[in-house]
Parts: C-alpha cells; structure tokens; sequence
C-alpha cells in the first residue's frame, strides 16, 4: 500500500500528540475515570454509554487542545 | 520455517480469522500482503493430529513485528524490561556451580542473556530468534557466539547437545509451548539445566483492565488486548510432562512508571511486543484509547501523574534426568523420625563424628 510510510507516518504523528492534549485536560479526564470506577462498585453495572456525558466533555475538551495546538503554531 | 497448511480447506478455515481487516499499517509493516495472505502455522504435523497444537498466535506477524522492533533507530531504549529480565537469568546461571561449555538461548532478541555472562561460565553461545534482525543488531558479548535463525517450537538441533539452555521472554509467543519445552528437553545433555523467564498472569493486568472497561463503556463489548499467560501451575505441569525433573518455579514482578497509556503501548511495539493473536481487534478506535487512558490514570495512576505498568515474571528451572542427581528417597527408608526436630543439632553432630 504506502511504500514510504507516509500513511503510517501520518497516523504516529497524530498519535503521539495525543499525551499533551490529554494532559490539558486533566479534570475532565479524571471525571470520566471516576465515573466508571464507580460502576465498579457492588450493585452497579457498566454498559455502553454509562459515562457518555463525561466522555462528551472529554473529547470536547481535547478536540479544543488539539484545535488549539494546530492554530496556536508550534 | 514456514508450514504450508496442509490442505487448501484448511487453508480456508484458518482464513476465517479476519482476513480483509490487516492490523493497519499503524503497526510499522509495509501491508505488502494484503488481502489473502499465506497461513504460516504450526499446524498439526501430519500423523499425529494432535489435539494440543493450538493456533493463538500469528508467528508470522511476530516475527515480523520482531524484525522491524529490532530495526528501530531507536530500539536501545525499549531494551530495560529484557535486559533486566535476561540479567536475572544470568545471575541464577551463575548461582549453578558449574560452567556449561555450550550453551543455547532460546528467541534470544538481541542477546539480553549473553551479555552478561562471562566465558569462563558458558564457553560457546548459540543465539536462536525467528527475527534475522534482531540477530544482526545483537549486542556486544564477550562469549562466541553462533546465530541460528529458528522457531522455537522447531529447533534444529540434535538430542543430547546442549548443557545450559536458557529462555528470556520469548515462550509466551509459542503457540504449543509443551512441544517447544519437548524440543527444549530434547536437545538438551542429560544433567543438562533450562532455565527461562516467561511472563505471568499479571503482566499489564492495568492496561487489560483500563482497556476493557473502556471498550465495554464506549462500544458496548470487549475484546481481548493482552494475550493469555500460563498460569504458575500449568508452568509445572508443563515442565514435568516435558521430562523435566527437580523444578523451581518462581516470581517476579517488575513495576515501571510511565508518564501516561500511550507512551506505555509505544515501548510495548517498540519492544516487538505487539499483539499478534489470530483472535484480536485490528482497530482500536481513537475514542476508545482516550478513554482506556482516562480510565488508567484514574483507576492506577500515582500521585506524581504517571501511571505503572506492571511485568509479572516467572522464572523456571528444569534440569534434564541423569544418575548423579539427587532422587527422593525410597519409601520406608528412613533413619531418623520428624520427632526428633527438636533435636536436630544433636543428629547431625552425631553423623558428622561418624563419618
């Protein structure tokens, strides 16, 4: 398929800024840890979208970062 | 060594497993074979159409995977976890009071085990990987040593060759590990030692977690990420029906911090230990990585921010039957009763003035 590796190269790229954002958004990560640690708890019961609410501010939140990283230059 | 499937049905049903969704080219190998690819397995070997050869993992992928790991510009800094684990082995080489003039290392890598021994203890070295890579960038050791690009479960060697094999991280890979022991056993010398290091149970139980609960909470389901591990009992058992005798089994566990999820998947593809089950998901959509990370600083993390990683090790020793070793002894035989404990200096002071 690619030859060179530009694909591949492409998707690393993007991957591995994936840390920085995820560390700007701390709080919003943390809710959504903890919201599905709690269903963990006797009694409760994890199933899909459990947690959309916190995953939403999440991935808002790191969709922000990474605008903000494109825009604000490197 | 690559074994065609034996028939062209089985061809097809060992092509079940998800053909047309390749691991994405996100895993570094150039997706030359795309599409229908030839099934390399350890496949029944005709005759004994034994039930225990198993197929988990794609050998062929590995040894791939392998070979780029072991490519990498980079690949000196993926080293820690196996030159920790093969220098281990080697200290309980050396905690065996004896020199062991040939010696074999099973899926070597890049020589973790070697280069830590002196020449005195292990005179000539002979290194096995399915990786041609990882043979040719081999670290620097002192003892000579032989490359010999082979399967473990098909080493090409004779019976009664060897006096030390050792094994370091590699056997969790094989598909049918009591045939890989088998062959372990047969080449080794009778009085000869194996000694390896395989990962246990618990190896990356965070990672498994994390990414289980956020699969089951984005997607709704899950699928495995992390291959199965012997269990401590079944190394036992393994050893034994291998032909193994006077075992020792024992654990380890290795914690490494690293800053978040993601960086710990980079060293475990940077390490060559990348999943390579026939069974797993080739995709792992982005959302679902963001929240397995979510979730792993959340459920693991430490207060400074990193997140560990956990390597549960098992270490085994077997040694291969000879008369001069040690047997229990016979029922009946005994001279002295568990009553007497108490006395126990007292006994053996008087078999010393006897002797």
């Amino acid at each position: 398929m690619s030859g060179n590796g530009a694909v591949w190269g492409r998707v690393r790229s993007r991957l591995r800024a994936f840390p920085d954002r995820l560390a700007a958004c701390g709080a919003e990560a943390a809710a959504y840890g903890r919201c599905v640690q709690a269903s963990m708890a006797p009694g409760g019961r994890l199933r899909k979208d459990l947690c959309a609410q916190e995953f939403e501010a999440l991935r808002s939140c790191f969709v922000a970062a990474a605008k903000k990283t494109l825009t604000g230059g490197r | 060594m690559r074994l065609q499937a034996a028939s062209p049905l089985e061809m097809l049903r060992l092509t079940r497993f998800p053909p047309q969704w390749r691991r994405p080219p996100a895993a570094g190998v150039p997706a030359k074979n795309v599409g229908f690819r030839k099934v390399a397995s350890g496949v029944s070997s005709l005759g004994s159409a034994s039930p225990r050869s198993l197929n988990i993992f794609d050998r062929d992928l590995k040894r791939k995977q392998k070979n780029w790991a072991a490519r990498q510009p980079e690949r000196i800094k993926f080293d820690y976890l196996k030159e920790e684990v093969g220098s281990r082995i080697a200290d309980r080489v050396y905690d065996i009071a004896r020199d062991f003039p040939l010696a074999l290392d099973v899926g070597c890598g890049r020589g973790y085990i070697a280069q830590h021994l002196n020449k005195e203890t292990v005179g000539k070295f002979f290194q096995t990987d399915i990786a041609e890579n990882a043979l040719k960038n081999a670290l620097e050791m002192e003892i000579p040593t032989v490359s010999v690009l082979a399967d473990e479960e098909f080493l090409p060697f004779r019976e009664n060759t060897f006096d030390l094999v050792v094994s370091s991280l590699s056997l969790h890979w094989v598909n049918d590990l009591p045939r890989a022991l088998e062959q372990i056993h047969y080449v080794l010398k009778p009085d000869g030692v194996f000694i390896g290091a395989v990962f246990g149970g618990d190896t990356l139980y965070e990672l498994r977690c994390s990414l289980q609960l956020a699969e089951t909470e984005r997607e709704g389901g899950f699928s495995p990420h992390v291959s199965p591990f012997t269990a401590v009992n079944d190394l036992g058992h393994l050893l034994g029906r291998a032909g193994f005798n006077t075992l020792t089994v024992d654990t380890d566990e290795i914690q490494v911090n690293y800053p978040g999820m993601f960086e710990l998947m980079e060293d475990l593809q940077g390490m060559g230990e990348s999943n390579c089950a026939w069974h797993r998901k080739a995709l792992l959509h982005r959302d679902t990585m963001l929240a397995a990370a979510a979730v792993y600083r959340e459920m693991y993390g430490n207060e400074d921010g990193s997140v560990p990683a956990t390597y549960q090790i098992y270490y085994m020793i077997g040694w291969k039957y000879h008369d001069s070793q040690a047997r229990p002894a016979k029922r009946g035989s005994a001279t002295v009763s568990f009553g007497e404990l108490g006395k126990i200096n007292d006994v053996m002071s008087q078999g010393k003035k006897s002797q």
